[in-house]
């Protein structure tokens, strides 16, 4: 955090040559990592018991690992890794957001591309993406993923919402099957 | 008259005197508080106070003719208030309040 600071500091102080386009992308990963200084710190004061957070690079907070481990529901037992990414253009844009580890989840699909309403940029409703939304809101949102907003009426993998109206029990036993799998 | 030397007796137990007052106050000091008389003071989308300029314009320090950092507050028609440039950035992408979802229109400009 410290680093951070000081690095921001640096690219103030620092003579401009008249490029406007290299300035004007400083100034846009600028305001990007300020609202990062306030949002991380934030995140993880208020981190779900399930929830873990790494960051590869501690000098880079645009870019983390969101470890999620259920502790009920189907995919209690499993440990599903998300990669969230902050762009340049953040908060006007939600973060990006893959799930590293194969799951069989209606609104997850097995490439990893994640449907939650507030990572949706264009929303017409209020569900969607908007600045007021911060990082910690993110981690809730996949971290319900598992609870409260698992969601089999509108699916991304339409195929492990069918098998769950069909067969429960089917269902249950390829989740764990995903996990076992994704364990060895 | 019997009543009165009862009440002569109960002032005996306390030997006559006022009761000794419970603290004093010797020295005091006033504080002040004020805040702005607007409905949400922080600008929700950059969260720096509306009065101060947003976090873009801090990082490219403009002023205006006075010297003082140009970026006013905008309100809306559903009483929030955010930087003028944090809200046009926004609605760009879509027009409503992201406060309150309400299709965004402004009521006033300013300081």
């Amino acid at each position: 955090m410290i680093t951070l600071n000081r690095k921001l500091k640096k690219e103030h102080t620092e003579p401009t040559n008249g490029l406007t386009t290299a300035e004007s992308i400083v100034r846009r990963i600028s305001v990007r990592d300020k609202l990062l200084i306030k949002e991380v710190q934030e995140m993880n004061e208020n981190l779900p018991a399930t929830c873990s957070v790494h960051f590869e690079d501690p000098n880079v907070l645009s870019e983390f690992i969101l470890t999620v481990a259920p502790d009920e529901g189907y995919w209690q037992g499993g440990k599903f890794k998300f990669t969230v990414i902050v762009t340049e253009d953040y908060n006007m844009a939600p973060p990006r957001v893959k799930c590293q580890t194969r799951l069989w989840h209606p609104n997850i699909n097995v490439d990893g591309d994640v449907c939650l309403s507030l990572l949706r940029q264009t929303s017409i409703d209020e569900h969607g993406w908007a600045p007021t939304r911060r990082l910690k809101d993110v981690v809730w949102g996949l971290n319900a993923l598992f609870t409260d907003l698992l969601n089999f009426e509108d699916p991304l993998n339409i195929e492990a919402a069918e098998m769950y109206n069909k067969n429960k029990t089917e269902f249950q036993t390829k989740v764990q099957d995903y996990i076992t799998k994704g364990k060895r | 008259m019997s009543g009165e030397d009862y009440d002569g007796l109960d002032r005996g137990d306390n030997d006559g005197q006022k009761p000794d007052k419970m603290f004093t106050l010797k020295k005091w000091n006033a504080v002040a508080m004020w805040s702005w008389d607007v409905e949400c003071d922080t600008c929700a989308i950059c969260r720096v106070q509306v009065m101060d300029a947003c976090l873009r314009c801090q990082g490219e320090s403009k002023k205006d003719s006075y010297g003082k950092q140009d970026c006013v507050v905008v309100w809306g028609e559903c009483n929030h208030s955010f930087h003028f440039c944090c809200m046009s950035l926004w609605v760009k992408q879509n027009n409503r309040c992201p406060l309150c979802q309400q299709e965004w229109s402004i009521q006033r400009m300013g300081k």
